[in-house]
């Protein structure tokens, strides 16, 4: 999936919206579609209007795409099942055109649900190929079916009527589809900036970081799939219309190739390329049936394929960012050389701060850039300083910590591990490690090189499944289910090799950790009614940066960052989630001095303040002088659990360190004393 | 009876052809991890060429080694020209690009060969009749073709020091280049045994299955099912997969609706994909935390 991210994504956005440009862009939109009924010739007349048809199941599929990172090889199939649902409606049943459309859009719907389930299990490329099976079965089944009306189709159904009018030319069919589409596009734009979208963008950087902060992968797929095939079945409904034939034809394979190098073209993921690319499909597809007939004489049937064949190899080899990317690129381009006359005329105080924000300043459109847009209008960070100058000058004493929660009282059991074992093949990973932590406490997992410690983590969190062994927080058995599981309850944790959300900034990061927290689902993500909540969550995002003095950066993109100050924003990350229960993989790596200290003293304030830490740690010494009790494993096995002094003279640990037997390491030990 | 062995006759000659492509998918998925949509047109091209210089006077023999040289080229030439330009290809890119590949190549052959389906003449030798089975000779040629060039490409990954060099480069490209592989050199050898086995499975199928422009996608996605069955790296279990669903495909044809044919293959991969995806994948891409 790297590549769509890196492609689409690479955009380092602020956290704050353009929705001027959206306003713009649709205004702009609505005009054009407005006068051109009145302008274009009857050829261009057709071609805008199976623009409009296709744009669509192509908007579908680049929310696919784009948010959920998921290609889709079958897409016509679902705009074939709208497309024969909304027909047979008609013709069949003779039901009213608004009843027979909302059975086209929901049918396809279903159809993808019923799909989706099972499928949205695999991981991309064998999706991808399965979303083509699934192509080629409705394509053979509508053609094969008796119902389906065989290779001839469906036929023989009424055109729309609005109101009394009928819609019987292709001007008035232009403006019959417009209001859908424009409405599609203005949904689809919300849901790229609502709490699912950002989500779903979180889990293109990294699916692991996103399930450990409570967001359900597997479900949002699912949905976003199911969308992606409404979105198709209604453009489906509208095709049944304009044709006044269903057949086959529709379901063929090469309409997905189509609605695929819509999306490639306009930008993997971009709602606004989406439409640009189906215009331009459009175009070239009777461009070219009109130009390689004249050239080459004779020839007949499919001969457009011969363009979207070129098209779609140059654009993925030369431009894999579509056109969003050109769109992007010179608008950057323009609004830096902009910004860069103004720092001339203000001088160069004014230049050191742009180059931070200039790039995305006003780039209007950001359907993969999930961070890009909050429904709220734009709001200076002047409290958000208050805060931070209040909390500089007592770095170091009392000040605040974010919130955590306490679900039970200090002392009693949080976490309990029972006979906990991962086996490989033949090795034995981790060997029936049962431990309990209790709240309010921090307990180091130390051991050497290779004794499974981070295999441990990863079983606690979910990461992946023990062979065997219990995991239960707070009360409830989470081992060998997702991550999610465990997040939503208040377990969370970082990672050793940092997970960060490179598409955002590091307030989109921090923000990332409230998702826990927040309640908005998908649709009203669409019907962009969430802005108070995500406002409240962002306000607070911001707060726990102020607290944890990573405030001046909130604006960076979070992959520009220092290591040491990202290790800091990973934290910041987990707690912004108000965890009962923390895990730190290896949090001292790669940290200086003082950082670790920082760190140090911070852990201490948050176990004051009722957080239970569990922390995988290296360093010997640190966990020693951070924990209140610290267990050891060594070879998979745990081989020591108590308090820091207890098992600093644990002859067992001393010789899983050192590695000789007991005997040895003692007489060693008491040397070394005796030197001293 | 009779019905059932001359349909698992034809099932297996079907099947033969599904395991020469999926044998081609294989060569490259594992060197370069590349699922390659034009898989199948290589065999429509091969045909439609041969059939070509066939008409146009050539031996028959010779057509069918100018085909093969030429679609091998072809192929060494795509791996050149689109598959290594682009930086990072991801399986599910490489999916996208080589559709797009297989758009392409399908639109020429329309445009140089027509809309019609075309027939390669049968190659010599006489139809077998057992015990009311008929065979015809070029079934036989069909199934010879899997095992003397499936058979070799198996033998070469698997028993040849280059062959193991090649899966090797896939794994590790790092430790390939320390012994001398560089992965420029194996990923255009990999696409080279994609071009000739597909060619071959053109080539062998055309006087039966006949030549049309478009029928590629289909075949080369059957291969792809069966390569599937083999978990995408397994040779072996990939021939044995694709010759059960050509007999599969066989039966529904005969006994069902020739119809639903098509649409078996599909079945198969949704429900296979779904049932042991874990099973399937050769290295899950898990991200070390």
């Amino acid at each position: 999936m790297s590549y769509l991210n890196k492609a689409a994504l690479r955009s380092k956005t602020g956290f704050w919206p353009n929705n001027r440009g959206t306003i713009i862009g649709v205004t702009l939109l609505a005009v054009v579609i407005l006068i051109v009924p009145f302008t274009a010739t009857p050829a261009m007349m057709n071609i805008a209007v199976f623009s409009l048809i296709f744009a669509l199941p192509a908007i579908g599929l680049s929310l696919l795409m784009g948010l959920a990172g998921q290609v889709s090889l079958g897409q016509a199939a679902f705009f074939a099942i709208g497309a024969y649902t909304h027909a047979i409606l008609l013709q069949k049943f003779e039901m009213p055109g608004l009843v027979a459309a909302v059975g086209g859009v929901v049918a396809a719907m279903l159809a993808a649900l019923l799909v989706g389930l099972p499928m949205l299990r695999l991981r991309g490329h064998y999706l991808a190929l399965a979303t083509l099976g699934l192509g080629f079965i409705v394509m053979i089944a509508v053609r094969e079916w008796e119902f389906t009306g065989r290779t001839t189709g469906i036929y023989g159904y009424g055109r729309p009527e609005v109101f009394g009018v009928p819609i019987d030319n292709n001007g008035l069919f232009f403006w019959f589809v417009a209001p859908f589409v424009l409405l599609g596009l203005v949904l689809a734009l919300n849901l790229t900036r609502s709490r699912a979208g950002r989500a779903l963008s979180a889990v293109n950087d990294s699916e692991l970081a996103a399930e450990s902060l409570g967001v359900n992968t597997y479900a949002l797929r699912v949905k976003v799939f199911t969308l992606s095939a409404g979105f198709a079945g209604l453009g489906g409904v509208f095709y049944a219309y304009q044709v006044q034939i269903v057949s086959p034809q529709v379901a063929e394979f090469h309409v997905s190739v189509e609605l695929l190098l819509m999306v490639v073209i306009g930008g993997l993921g971009s709602v606004w390329g989406a439409i640009a690319g189906a215009f331009i499909v459009e175009l070239l597809s009777e461009g070219l049936r009109d130009l390689i007939p004249a050239i080459i004489p004779g020839a007949t049937g499919e001969v457009q394929l011969i363009g979207y064949g070129l098209v779609l190899i140059l654009v993925i080899i030369l431009l894999p960012g579509g056109l969003y990317q050109v769109v992007k690129t010179a608008w950057a381009a323009i609004t830096s050389r902009i910004a860069a006359r103004r720092a001339d005329a203000t001088g160069p105080a004014g230049a050191a701060a742009l180059p931070g924000g200039a790039a995305d300043g006003g780039t209007g459109e950001a359907p993969t850039r999930a961070f890009g847009g909050l429904p709220g209008e734009g709001r200076s960070g002047s409290d958000a300083n208050d805060v931070a100058a209040t909390s500089d000058d007592d770095a170091e004493g009392s000040a605040p910590v974010p919130t955590v929660s306490t679900p039970v009282a200090a002392g009693t059991p949080i976490l309990e591990v029972r006979g906990l074992t991962k086996r490989y093949g033949g090795v034995v990973a981790v060997d029936d490690v049962t431990l309990t932590v209790p709240a309010g406490q921090i307990m180091g997992l130390i051991g050497p090189n290779g004794a499974g410690k981070t295999t441990c983590f990863n079983m606690i969190t979910g990461a992946i499944a023990p062979t065997s062994g219990t995991v239960s927080f707070l009360g409830s058995e989470i081992q060998g289910r997702k991550p999610h599981v465990g997040a939503e309850a208040g377990l969370t944790r970082t990672f050793q090799n940092l997970q960060v959300f490179s598409s955002t900034d590091v307030l989109g990061n921090v923000y990332m950790g409230r998702y826990r927290k927040g309640r908005a689902g998908i649709l009203r993500g669409m019907l962009g009614l969430q802005g108070r909540e995500q406002y409240r969550h962002e306000e607070i995002a911001r707060d726990i940066l102020e607290t944890m003095q990573l405030g001046d950066v909130s604006g960076l993109a979070a992959g520009d960052l220092p290591f040491g100050r990202q290790r800091m924003m990973e934290v910041c990350r987990a707690l912004a989630s108000e965890p009962a229960l923390l895990l730190l993989d290896e949090p001292m790596a790669g940290l200086s001095g003082r950082e670790r200290e920082m760190l140090a003293t911070l852990l201490r304030r948050l176990r004051d303040a009722g957080l239970t830490i569990v922390l995988v740690e290296h360093d010997v010494a640190q966990v020693m002088a951070l924990a209140d009790s610290v267990a050891v494993l060594d070879d998979g096995v745990l081989i020591a659990h108590g308090d820091p002094e207890s098992v600093r003279n644990d002859p067992a640990v001393i010789v899983a360190y050192l590695g000789t037997d007991a005997e040895e390491a003692e007489a060693e030990l008491k040397e070394l004393e005796e030197h001293a | 009876m009779t019905d059932f062995l001359q349909l698992t006759v034809a099932g297996l000659s079907q099947g033969s052809v599904y395991a020469l492509l999926a044998v081609g998918l294989i060569a490259t998925y594992t060197v370069r991890h590349v699922v390659n949509i034009a898989q199948g047109d290589y065999a429509t091209l091969a045909g439609l060429g041969s059939i070509s210089l066939v008409t146009a006077g050539v031996p028959l023999p010779v057509a069918i080694l100018i085909a093969l040289v030429s679609v091998t080229l072809a192929s060494v030439l795509i791996e050149r020209l689109v598959i290594s330009r682009v930086k990072n290809l991801t399986t599910l890119v490489s999916i996208i690009l080589t559709l797009g590949v297989s758009t392409l190549l399908q639109a020429i052959m329309l445009l140089v060969w027509g809309a019609e389906a075309k027939r390669l003449p049968a190659f010599p030798g006489s139809d077998l009749n057992l015990g009311g089975v008929s065979i015809r000779s070029q079934e036989l040629w069909m199934l010879g073709a899997l095992v003397v060039v499936g058979g070799g490409v198996l033998l070469f990954y698997e028993k040849t020091r280059w062959g193991k060099a090649l899966r090797a480069s896939a794994e590790q490209p790092v430790a390939a280049r320390i012994v001398g592989i560089s992965p420029a050199a194996a990923s255009i050898i990999a696409f080279a045994i994609a071009g000739f086995v597909g060619a071959a499975a053109g080539v062998v199928s055309s006087p039966i299955y006949l030549s049309i422009w478009s029928g590629g996608l289909l075949l080369g996605l059957k291969g792809f099912v069966a390569a599937v069955l083999g978990g995408l790296v397994s040779f072996r279990a990939a021939i044995v997969g694709a010759l059960l669903l050509g007999i599969i495909e066989s039966y529904v044809a005969g006994y069902v609706a020739s119809g639903w044919k098509d649409a078996v293959a599909f079945f198969i991969l949704i429900i296979v994909l779904i049932i042991r995806p874990a099973g399937l994948v050769l290295r899950p891409n898990a991200v070390r935390v």
